[in-house]
């Protein structure tokens, strides 16, 4: 039993605590923050204190350390620091904030409307404020991002169809729900460097963007990243670290913030979405030509919402070969709190439309959904709708696994199927260092731990490279002052990058004495976001997933009786961990299935608490819940911490297909399954 | 503002803060007080808590009759031989609530006085005849479910008074409670319903659809059967939209969970 300390337990000496005002509309400007009823032996960090400072944001800098105005219920307009967090939550009580109201919108596709009120529109039409190659704000609108790809002709391809059909599908926002909450302590050191302790998948990205903010060199700001209790995307990027670092620097010594449940509701969240599609065929089932629009909701800040869309675009195209493809996807700023990466990562909210849409072509051509998607599926050495041709292609094995499980072929009443690919954070680059010590071995990697077992697979991998045992190395806390460089912990990249530079490593040093070792891993791509044509992914995450399902027709109550997922897995390096990503997968994607939904009135959160808003818990599982990780000899690890959830709503939705019920809307509660079958 | 927290150590102190602090917020198990100050929607002057009153949480059965302190949790009454044996749907319906982390905490008591229409327990106390004792420094009285719960989050409780305790008579020969979920299998209820057949005949109680528990005794009286019945209900009560559930869909499951409960009550 290894003692974990985590954020949430970090302090310092002469440590403060952190409260934030909130601001109570959902677009106002401030006009005044009063500070004059501040309890004594408190500190306020008013808008005043933020002047010169540099705005953040991973994609597009349009954060500002103090909003003004608010764009959403829940942004920070002031903070406080105090002796304790209740100190501190009264004293941000004192605080009398003056508002006045905008007007507010409150759905991507009214925001994209003429004569929305508009969120950013002193920066949204500058791609001088892109920081990120390849984001496209479009000017004096609510698009912070629009990503094109075009393949063949999309129109010309419609006229080759036989039959085409068309549906709009809609995903619900989500809460990432980790079990601990943000936790962030920062502090500066008398010689005026910036030291913070957070729960952070990116602590490189976060380095950089708080020297932007505070106008100093990056090796100035030294981010620390204990293990988190959870995170599914929750914690990447900047959150709460540059109010925290500027409150800190008012009040002269370390400040902490945790935030409480209710908190993490306003923090972030998975985009709702909209995403038509239509898709066309030959009559004998060969795939022609399909279009797809996404419109994706980042709320008040753009975050990595440019990135979601992107990826939202091309995963929507599925595992196919389509000689014609044309899909346009939008990030558009709402005035709801912010949405950014969640496990899955676009691809749930476009796999679920375009696998939806697979099925109903599947119908009216009166063909198997198993037969359709077989005849079309990509195969090695395929060109994918990028222009990228596709290597290791296991798209037919983890169909058929995933169909043979649910005995789809012997009888589909009741029971969908669902493939899909999804991509890996391209280009990125992934650095370790490995040092002998009188234990073992010490390896440096900034790759962060969240519960997936990053650092056991490191000490695993690690132990058999360097022929010692798993305990005789030492994985310490990502540091940006000692840990290589990594891009970050995100889609499903550190066993395979990480592991693969840290061959590289033990090669090095076995070859230079056997003391130290360096290794590093780059892969090289993107797209171009105009065309969305060149390399999207350097390694294709694959999966399948089959459903069978009941319904109680009179109440439209859905029961999950068997659900499986087949990931493709290369060569497994932890299976007990690689088991529990599939399955920790699969239920997160049953709660988006069945009844995971952020709302709101307003602009304000309504169901803010664990009561009202619903996580799937053990009796929700179905009767069966099974996967499978299918291995090839001599193939690279493969990373596969998402897979497992983009395929289970539209492996479940088709299942109700099956059964005549057309559901186009997640999550899919026994109201929507009535409805349908009225 | 700085919240008070008063904390006695008896049932005489806590009624004597009761007629002092008429503005506090008695906090049991704290599972929904909880959540309201978290969310911002309760900033009580002063919380009155209840967990140092030793004596509150008995169950025990008095000449046929079950008696719950109103510190019992969910678990207790879920879990008690007393309960199980002589009133097996109560333990049924405590057993549905939620997880066994919140039944650990939440109590009989605050789930009454409560009155959150989204709750188990109400339609099955009320269905089952049961009554609250509601004692002050000036006496006690002696209410019914249908007396007690007014509407949303509305009780007839006094300023003064603390709900003490529980008291259900013996239990009927056949009794059902359904629980209608519309989202997770940990969800409150989407749609209750409590059917009770006994001496006096047969009681439905439908929950968790509007503001108070919904009994119906005239559409009960017209006999016809189990479908007719959970049309009557269907059609007179006016169910609430939540995330649950809207009105229209509440009043297609009211019909077919008291139809079903009908049958399996036989």
């Amino acid at each position: 039993m290894r003692l974990v300390g985590y954020a949430g337990d970090a302090a310092a000496d002469g440590m403060w605590h952190a409260a934030f005002v909130r601001s109570p509309h959902a677009h106002a400007r401030v006009l005044s923050v009063d500070a004059s009823a501040l309890p004594a032996g408190a500190v306020a960090l008013l808008p005043e204190d933020t002047v010169g400072l540099g705005r953040y944001g991973c994609q597009l800098k349009d954060q500002d350390v103090l909003a003004n105005p608010a764009r959403f219920v829940g942004d920070i307009v002031a903070a406080v620091a105090a002796q304790t967090p209740a100190a501190a939550r009264a004293a941000a009580a004192a605080l009398r904030v003056s508002y006045a109201e905008l007007p507010a919108v409150f759905d991507p596709l009214a925001a994209v409307a003429e004569g929305a009120p508009l969120l950013h529109p002193e920066s949204g039409g500058s791609a001088g404020d892109a920081v990120s190659i390849g984001v496209r704000p479009l000017a004096g609108t609510n698009v912070c991002h629009r990503f094109r790809l075009l393949h063949g002709e999309a129109e010309r391809g419609f006229e080759d169809a036989d039959v085409t059909v068309e549906e709009t599908f809609r995903t619900a926002g989500a809460q990432h729900a980790p079990m601990e909450p943000h936790a962030t302590l920062a502090q500066w050191t008398a010689d005026g460097r910036l030291e913070l302790t957070t729960g952070t998948q990116t602590p490189f990205n976060l380095r950089d963007d708080l020297a932007g903010v505070f106008r100093i060199e990056p090796e100035r700001v030294r981010v620390v990243a204990p293990p988190m209790g959870g995170s599914f995307g929750a914690k990447t990027f900047t959150r709460l670290e540059a109010v925290v670092a500027c409150l800190a620097r008012k009040a002269g010594r370390p400040v902490k913030a945790v935030l409480d449940r209710s908190e993490e509701f306003v923090t972030l969240g998975r985009h709702p979405a909209a995403v038509r599609v239509r898709v066309g065929a030959t009559r004998d089932g060969t795939l022609v030509a399909k279009q797809l629009d996404c419109w994706a909701d980042t709320g008040a800040y753009a975050d990595c919402g440019p990135g979601v869309a992107s990826k939202m675009g091309y995963a929507g195209i599925g595992p196919y070969r389509i000689p014609h493809v044309r899909v346009d996807a939008l990030a558009v700023y709402t005035n709801l709190p912010p949405n950014g990466a969640f496990r899955g990562y676009g691809a749930t909210q476009s796999v679920w439309a375009s696998e939806r849409a697979m099925d109903m072509l599947a119908e009216r051509l009166g063909m198997s959904p198993l037969e359709l998607r077989l005849r079309n599926l990509l195969r090695d050495g395929d060109r994918f709708a990028t222009g990228e041709t596709m290597h290791d292609v296991h798209f037919e094995e983890c169909l058929r696994a995933a169909a043979a499980a649910v005995g789809y072929e012997q009888d589909p009443r009741g029971k969908g199927l669902c493939v899909l690919l999804k991509g890996m954070q391209t280009p990125s680059r992934a650095a370790i260092a490995v040092e002998r010590t009188p234990v073992g071995y010490t390896i440096r990697s900034a790759s962060c731990e969240m519960g997936q077992g990053v650092r056991d697979s490191l000490r695993l991998q690690g132990a058999a490279l360097l022929g010692c045992e798993p305990g005789q190395i030492e994985v310490p806390d990502p540091d940006t002052d000692s840990s290589p460089f990594d891009t970050r912990t995100t889609s499903s990249r550190s066993t395979y990058m990480m592991g693969r530079a840290l061959d590289e490593a033990v090669a090095d040093l076995s070859a230079n004495g056997g003391e130290r070792g360096y290794g590093e891993i780059a892969n090289e791509g993107g797209l171009d976001p105009d065309t969305g044509q060149g390399i999207a992914s350097t390694h294709w995450h694959q999966g399948a997933a089959g459903a069978a399902v009941s319904v109680d027709e009179e109440t439209g109550a859905l029961t999950v009786e068997r659900l499986h997922a087949a990931v493709y897995a290369g060569r497994v390096v932890d299976r007990a961990g690689a088991e529990l990503q599939n399955e920790g997968s699969m239920i997160m994607g049953l709660g988006t299935a069945l009844f995971e939904s952020v709302e709101h009135a307003g602009g304000q959160i309504t169901n803010a608490n664990l009561s009202d808003y619903c996580l799937p818990a053990l009796g929700d599982l179905p009767g069966e819940l099974t996967h499978e990780l299918i291995e090839r000899e001599g193939a690279e690890p493969h990373g596969l911490g998402e897979t497992a959830l983009p395929p289970v709503p539209a492996a479940i939705g088709n299942a109700l297909s099956s059964l005549g019920l057309h559901v186009t809307e997640l999550p899919m509660t026994p109201e929507r399954v009535a409805e349908a079958a009225a | 503002m700085t919240t008070t927290w008063l904390a006695p150590e008896s049932l005489d102190e806590v009624l004597e803060l009761r007629g002092e602090h008429g503005d506090a917020t008695v906090i049991a198990g704290g599972t929904f007080v909880g959540i309201l100050m978290n969310q911002g929607f309760l900033e009580p002057q002063a919380l009155l808590s209840l967990g140092h009153v030793p004596g509150l949480d008995g169950i025990e059965v008095v000449e046929g009759e079950l008696r719950l302190g109103a510190m019992a949790t969910h678990r207790a009454v879920e879990r008690s031989a007393a309960v199980r044996e002589g009133w097996p749907v109560l333990a049924r319906a405590f057993s549905l609530v939620a997880s066994p982390r919140i039944r650990n905490q939440a109590t009989v008591g605050g789930v009454l006085a409560d009155a959150d229409y989204a709750s188990d327990p109400p339609a099955v106390l009320a269905a089952l005849g049961a009554q609250v004792l509601l004692r002050s420094v000036h006496g006690e009285r002696r209410v019914g479910i249908d007396e007690l719960i007014r509407g949303h989050y509305e009780t007839c409780i006094a300023a003064d008074e603390l709900l003490v305790e529980v008291r259900v008579p013996p239990g009927p020969e056949r009794a059902v409670y359904r629980k209608f979920r519309s989202r997770s299998s940990e969800d409150r209820p989407c749609v209750a319903v409590a059917a009770v057949r006994g001496e006096d005949g047969l009681r439905v109680v439908v929950g968790a659809v509007s503001g108070r528990p919904q009994e119906l005794p005239e559409v009960c009286a017209n006999g016809g059967g189990p479908a007719a019945v959970g049309r009557g209900y269907a059609e007179a009560i006016e169910p609430i939209s939540d995330s649950r559930g809207s009105a229209a869909y509440r009043r297609r499951v009211i019909a077919v969970e008291v139809r079903r409960a009908l049958e399996e009550l036989g």
